[in-house]
């Protein structure tokens, strides 16, 4: 469980998104989440921002419709965040 | 206090919920605010939401459709309902409203941006009167427009009045002009805002994304500006400033350093506190009682008002003063008594954590101003503060001092035939000194500084004066204070010279230090120089008066010695006395040797 809390992108989703906190990552996607709306992606583009005080390329706001591509995004920036067993259940 | 450091949209959303579940009498009045926009304020309206709960109020904040402003004002469901609408508010920017001026050479510049831009003003006008049809008398908050952060070739924009900058300048001093002469509208000065919240309020990305320019740090800074302008519909402002004297508006402490050791100037750090009372005055103008609570004597105090040559504030500006040594509590107390006000209506600042602290847990509705005692802190606190908030300016407010000075006067009639016995209970003694190496260093730097009671204001070196003490029958006389308090050391000056058959004596200077100010110490003074000519056989005495920008004090002394003018030319008198008459001494000064 250490995983989940030490992991501050999954944190900031699950608290974003009041979701339980151990959801499990792979369930956290635009498609699974009902209130990842428009307007959810716009206030979480800026959270994301904030938070990791990074600015997002044009491609990239694309690709940030699940933990997973939000995760891979991220990395490229150079901020890794591991992936633990627990994470994946 | 954390969801306002981090901008954390989810932590501001949970102190929005903790705010809402608080008992409804924390929370201040409800304020139903419409806000109508040329772009995006959805995603960040639980952020704004935040903000004015802060003020505090009960919000209820309805978005108006993006981008159609006067569509909303002529059907708004709130405006002219029972909702009972509190304030609307247009914010408005270039990108939708005048795009014309980011192009202007693909828009037909000159002429055709020009036209655009009289259209804009137009548009304007005739917001404000859709406004005022549709729901008079709901207060209307009309945005200037903001310099974009980005534009290309913003050097060759500056140069062109009907380039981009010039054309915002015109269209946000047509905002103020109607704003000024309408009642019920104001102006949020975004232009303001946005040269202080600087380039890092601005997200281009999600301004393209979804028409939402603003970081999250912006979003925060730009629902904070907007609560501090509505504030004043719910909050009033607070009326009364009562402040500290030492280590707030003059460094240092006038009891113990003196009129020479406070620091108030031009020079670091004095021009702080100079800065301090340009501020304090210009809140009076703006109708905010100033009241000292101070811990000195007043002697001190009031001397520092009249001597200090760069003191902005003035003994008048000041409605009550408690210049004592009470419990600062009691003397707001007692301040906010005589001005028939309430404890809520004080704000109060002083550079002591103690006295602070003090009045926080005895009277807890005055607010605190300062946290700090550092100079330029106070100033901050005195610059940010959101106490004298207001939206426009009455008759009343800019006339509030007086009205409340001529109550004050009355009272203190009362106490002035008491003047002759408190000058009796000093038990002062004139000490006759003649100036002499001893004593030098002293005289000639109440020569060389004295402003006020100096009737020639001549600044003699060190130098000069020994000349004329070399010089026969010269009469050189300082004075020196003792009274109940202790010896107040050398406080007045005379200097006389001789002609040279040593039957006529010229006043060379004449000077009274303005500690020892309406003490009568320059009749004893004067009495012992008339002896000293007497016994030198002097026949006829000549004094002159210059007059300076501040020693209108000494104007009539001769006048009143009996001395005769001879003549006057240019702010200067030229007396005579002859023969020489009998001194009086004051009866309250003993003349010591």
């Amino acid at each position: 469980m250490s995983a989940v809390k030490d992991n501050p992108l999954h944190r900031l989703l699950v608290e974003f998104f009041e979701l339980p906190a151990n959801t499990r990552s792979e369930d956290i996607s635009q498609q699974l989440l009902a209130k990842w709306d428009s307007l959810a992606m716009v206030q979480l583009i800026t959270e994301l921002e904030r938070r990791f005080s990074i600015e997002f390329d044009v491609d990239e706001i694309n690709r940030l419709r699940s933990y997973a591509e939000i995760r891979e995004v991220l990395s490229r920036k150079g901020l890794v965040f591991e992936d633990s067993a627990t994470l994946r259940g | 206090m954390k969801a306002i450091e981090s901008g954390s949209l989810p932590q501001i959303r949970r102190a929005l919920q903790l705010i809402r579940e608080l008992d409804s009498q924390y929370r201040g009045r409800p304020m139903h605010v419409e806000l109508l926009s040329t772009f995006n304020l959805e995603p960040f309206l639980p952020v704004l939401e935040f903000a004015l709960s802060c003020i505090p109020s009960q919000v209820d904040m309805r978005v108006g459709p993006l981008n159609d402003i006067e569509g909303q004002i002529t059907q708004s469901r709130f405006a002219n309902s029972s909702y009972g609408l509190d304030a609307r508010v247009v914010v408005w920017r270039l990108e939708e409203a005048l795009p014309e001026v980011l192009y202007p050479f693909t828009c037909g510049f000159p002429e055709k941006v020009v036209t655009r831009v009289d259209q804009l003003l137009e548009r304007v006008e005739r917001l404000v009167s859709l406004h005022q049809r549709f729901s008079a008398g709901v207060p209307l908050f009309i945005s200037t427009f903001s310099i974009p952060v980005y534009s290309a070739n913003s050097i060759l924009a500056a140069q062109q009045s009907a380039g981009l900058f010039g054309s915002i300048a015109l269209v946000n001093r047509h905002i103020y002009d109607v704003a000024s002469r309408t009642d019920g509208v104001y102006v949020l000065d975004l232009a303001f805002w946005a040269a202080l919240a600087g380039k890092d309020y601005a997200d281009v990305t999600l301004d393209f994304l979804a028409r939402q320019p603003l970081s999250a740090h912006g979003q925060l800074e730009f629902a904070f500006f907007l609560a501090r302008n509505l504030r004043p519909l719910v909050v009033p402002r607070r009326k009364v400033l009562a402040l500290d004297l030492d280590n707030t508006i003059w460094g240092g402490i006038i009891g113990e350093d003196g009129v020479d050791g406070v620091v108030l100037g031009h020079d670091f750090p004095g021009n702080i506190y100079l800065r301090i009372q340009r501020e304090l005055l210009e809140l009076r103008h703006q109708g905010v009682l100033l009241v000292i609570i101070s811990k000195n004597n007043e002697a001190d105090a009031r001397q520092a008002f009249e001597c200090l040559p760069d003191m902005i504030l003035k003994w008048e500006d000041f409605v009550v003063r408690k210049i004592n040594w009470n419990h600062k509590y009691e003397n707001l107390r007692a301040a906010a008594r005589e001005l028939g006000l309430g404890l809520d209506s004080f704000v109060f600042i002083d550079d002591s954590h103690y006295e602070c602290e003090q009045m926080r847990q005895f009277l807890p509705e005055v607010l605190i101003l300062n946290e700090s005692s550092d100079a330029l802190q106070l100033l901050r606190a005195i610059w940010e503060t959101d106490a004298f908030d207001s939206l426009a300016l009455s008759d009343e407010d800019r006339r509030r001092h007086q009205d409340y000075t001529v109550r004050e006067a009355r009272s203190v009639q009362a106490h002035h035939g008491d003047l002759q016995s408190f000058l009796q209970s000093l038990e002062m003694e004139a000490i006759i000194e003649r100036v002499e190496f001893s004593n030098l260093e002293r005289v000639v730097t109440l020569v060389g500084k004295t402003n006020q009671f100096n009737l020639t204001t001549r600044r003699h070196s060190r130098t000069q004066v020994q000349a004329m003490l070399e010089s026969p029958g010269t009469i050189a006389l300082a004075l020196r204070l003792r009274d109940k308090f202790g010896d107040q050391g050398i406080v007045a000056v005379l200097l006389a010279l001789c002609d040279s058959d040593q039957s006529t004596l010229k006043v060379d200077s004449f000077l009274v230090s303005c500690r020892a100010l309406g003490r009568g110490v320059e009749d004893a003074l004067w009495a012992a120089t008339l002896e000293r000519a007497r016994q030198q056989k002097v026949r006829r005495l000549e004094a002159e008066y210059i007059a300076t920008a501040k020693n209108a004090i000494g104007a009539e002394l001769y006048d009143r010695l009996g001395f005769q003018r001879i003549r006057q030319d240019n702010g200067s008198i030229y007396y005579c006395l002859e023969p020489i008459a009998v001194p009086i001494i004051p009866s309250w000064i003993r003349l010591g040797q």
